[in-house]
């Protein structure tokens, strides 16, 4: 009788977890099928997944059959991958794959965006940071710059601050995240989610004054003479959700809808839990008021600084301007050591070869990976799609890189600040 | 082929006693109807059933299915006894295959529950073997035809925020169920019961049938698909009239 259902080839499928794989063909197989059973974005990806699979197995194939004296070149066994991963929608995805005794290995960042001023947001803005950071002494105001020690990899460190003074003697707030890397943070996120006092966390980190600047009562941003706020994530490498909760869930006065979640569950490309709401709460200590907030943000502000712009974005007082943003919005489980091992889904691998690279890897004979990929998929508060579309500014300003470096001027802080004097003004005058 | 030839001479073995009815003698409408050849039936059905949800979870070893026993089967039936040993029935039946999964995340104590409610309507037509006069035994093996109605999901995941509660109506209009999920059931069906006369006329029973699904609730819609079927067993008791 059972014979009349299909016989299932789910136990001949390699666990994408495992640290078995002993030939180029069996390291194939298993991400592949990491990729068709845990990948996030089956649902809304355009690659043929099945197609890749007939494409490459036999080109892996023909790898396991070369003779000795006519070894895989590091070209062919990197176009091997990029191929396999080419046009994949994820924008956090980063797969890594090397073989035993080999002296290289093939990298793969399959993420790409339409901005001819887009950078590898990982390695190469550096430069243009540190300008748009100098850019700021041009801003007529008080400018408190904290430089805490630069433990951050992906971008300058640390926040900053500045009052930007009106001609009518009152004040635009400004503030600057340059990542949301609290490296700690998740000892402490029980404090912050019970809504105890963070302080000493953000005063370890951000230095003293961040708690003056927007948060405690009677401070800068709380104060009758700051009209309006421009939070300025231009640039921002993403970091920890946890981070959102008092640095962007702050400036709300109650939580806030991002958008909605939900993850893969099961082996089907297919099989989804629910979608289920994100928000990010409202710490005890707030902006007490609903002062016009400008969130500025850019093609290279990524991953959880398009969360916080998506946050700003739906408040009510909150106004994007800019460009669309990176688009990585899909989140990962924090843990992503344990992830596949917690949900089988999302990263992948051998997290010792990701950790350590394979200089360091202790296993001469297999043929380790790790592919880092995202664990939620998630849309926006209408359901629709930003991964690979990035979030759209309400006012679009295009950064003008000639315009930042050659004069330092910079059209979309000014475009930030017109809003805010023109809809301070107007609400005077109402 | 031979079976679908074997079927159409069942089928045509029925009807011929019925052709030949007017030649015979009028039928006593008051002797006992157990008695009688060549009668239809109609009635009702309802009961309760267990839905086995058979998946192969291989390495994910952390997921368990098991049936979930809240599920229900209700429906009406036609039948039409050629012969007082044979009977064949037709069945409209709406119920439920629900299955309760249970997803341990590895290495920690935090499970994720899931249970999914499945209303599915299916007709199963059967040849019925029956034996008894007053009270009679029966044993019946066909097959069905079914769709899937609705479905709904009923559990924790893993939010963002944490744990979050979920309670959905699955959607099969979306662009995504309507690539995965098949709503066409087909499958065999068997099983036996025992009934009796109480009145004229009028018949009550009970019966075991295992409702054993042939076709993939997924559409084929990706290479190494993890099949998924349903084989339901429907415990029911149900009354019919005979004419």
């Amino acid at each position: 009788m059972s014979s009349c259902r299909k016989e299932s080839e789910v136990s001949e499928m390699v666990n994408p977890n495992s640290r078995t794989c002993k030939t180029y063909t069996q390291q194939f197989e298993a991400v592949w099928n990491g990729m068709s059973q845990g990948y996030v974005f089956w649902g809304r990806d355009t690659v043929d997944w099945d197609a890749r699979y007939e494409q490459f197995k036999p080109v892996f194939e023909e790898f396991d059959a070369r003779p000795s004296n006519k070894p895989v070149s590091e070209a062919e066994y990197n176009a091997a991958y990029q191929g396999l991963f080419e046009g994949l929608l994820d924008h956090h995805l980063y797969g890594m794959f090397t073989v035993p005794r080999a002296q290289y290995e093939a990298i793969v960042r399959p993420g790409k965006n339409d901005y001819e001023h887009n950078m590898d947001p990982y390695s190469e803005r550096r430069e243009e940071l540190r300008v748009l950071q100098q850019r700021l002494d041009y801003v007529q105001g008080s400018f408190c710059s904290y430089d805490p020690e630069d433990y951050g990899v992906f971008s300058i460190p640390g926040m900053y601050f500045a009052l930007i003074k009106l001609k009518t003697g009152k004040n635009i707030a400004y503030f600057r995240f340059t990542n949301f890397y609290l490296s700690n943070v998740h000892e402490y996120y029980s404090v912050i989610s019970s809504g105890e006092s963070v302080q000493e966390p953000l005063r370890k980190f951000y230095g003293p004054r961040y708690w003056e600047g927007i948060s405690s009562e009677g401070s800068f941003a709380n104060d009758e003479s700051v009209v309006g706020l421009i939070i300025d994530l231009r640039g921002n490498g993403g970091g920890s959700t946890a981070d959102l909760i008092p640095f962007i869930g702050s400036l709300s006065q109650s939580s806030t809808v991002v958008g909605y979640t939900r993850v893969k569950d099961g082996f089907g490309r297919l099989d989804y839990s629910p979608w289920s709401e994100y928000r990010v709460g409202c710490p005890r200590l707030h902006l007490k008021s609903d002062k016009p907030i400008v969130v500025l943000a850019d093609i290279n502000s990524v991953s959880c600084a398009e969360l916080a712009t998506m946050l700003i974005k739906n408040l009510p007082n909150g106004t994007f301007i800019g460009e669309r943003t990176y688009g990585a919005v899909g989140a990962l489980w924090p843990d992503s050591q344990h992830q596949h091992d917690y949900f089988y889904s999302g990263c992948f691998g051998d997290y010792d070869y990701y950790q350590y690279g394979r200089d360091m890897y202790r296993y001469k004979d297999i043929y380790p990976y790790y592919v880092y990929t995202s664990t939620y998929h998630m849309v926006d508060c209408d359901y629709k799609d930003i991964e690979g579309v990035g979030v759209q500014p309400d006012i679009e300003v295009r950064f003008s890189r000639a315009s930042l470096m050659g004069d330092h001027k910079d059209p979309q802080m000014n475009r930030a600040v017109d809003y805010l004097r023109k809809v301070c003004i107007w609400d005077q005058a109402n | 082929m031979n079976k679908r030839l074997f079927l159409l001479l069942l089928l045509v073995a029925a009807f011929v006693p019925m052709w030949a009815q007017e030649v015979e003698a009028p039928m006593q409408l008051d002797e006992p109807t157990v008695e009688r050849n060549r009668h239809w039936s109609v009635g009702v059905t309802g009961g309760i059933d267990r839905n086995y949800h058979i998946i192969n979870m291989s390495y994910m070893n952390e997921y368990s299915y098991s049936p979930f026993a809240e599920g229900s089967s209700y429906g009406v039936q036609l039948s039409f006894s050629p012969l007082k040993w044979l009977t064949l029935r037709v069945d409209g039946v709406m119920l439920d295959k629900n299955y309760y999964r249970d997803h341990v995340v590895g290495g920690t104590t935090m499970s994720l529950p899931d249970t999914t409610y499945n209303k599915y309507l299916n007709v199963p037509v059967v040849l019925m073997l029956n034996v008894g006069k007053t009270v009679r035994l029966h044993a019946f093996g066909g097959g069905y035809w079914g769709r899937w109605l609705e479905s709904r999901r009923k559990g924790i995941t893993q939010g963002m925020n944490g744990l979050v509660s979920y309670d959905e109506t699955v959607d099969f209009d979306t662009p995504e169920s309507q690539v995965r999920d098949n709503r066409t059931d087909v499958g065999l069906v068997w099983g036996g019961g025992l009934s009796g006369v109480v009145k004229k006329r009028i018949e009550i029973g009970v019966e075991a049938r295992w409702y054993y699904g042939l076709y993939d609730i997924q559409q084929d819609y990706m290479a190494h698909l993890n099949p998924r079927y349903n084989t339901t067993l429907v415990f029911q008791g149900g009354i019919s009239y005979w004419f």
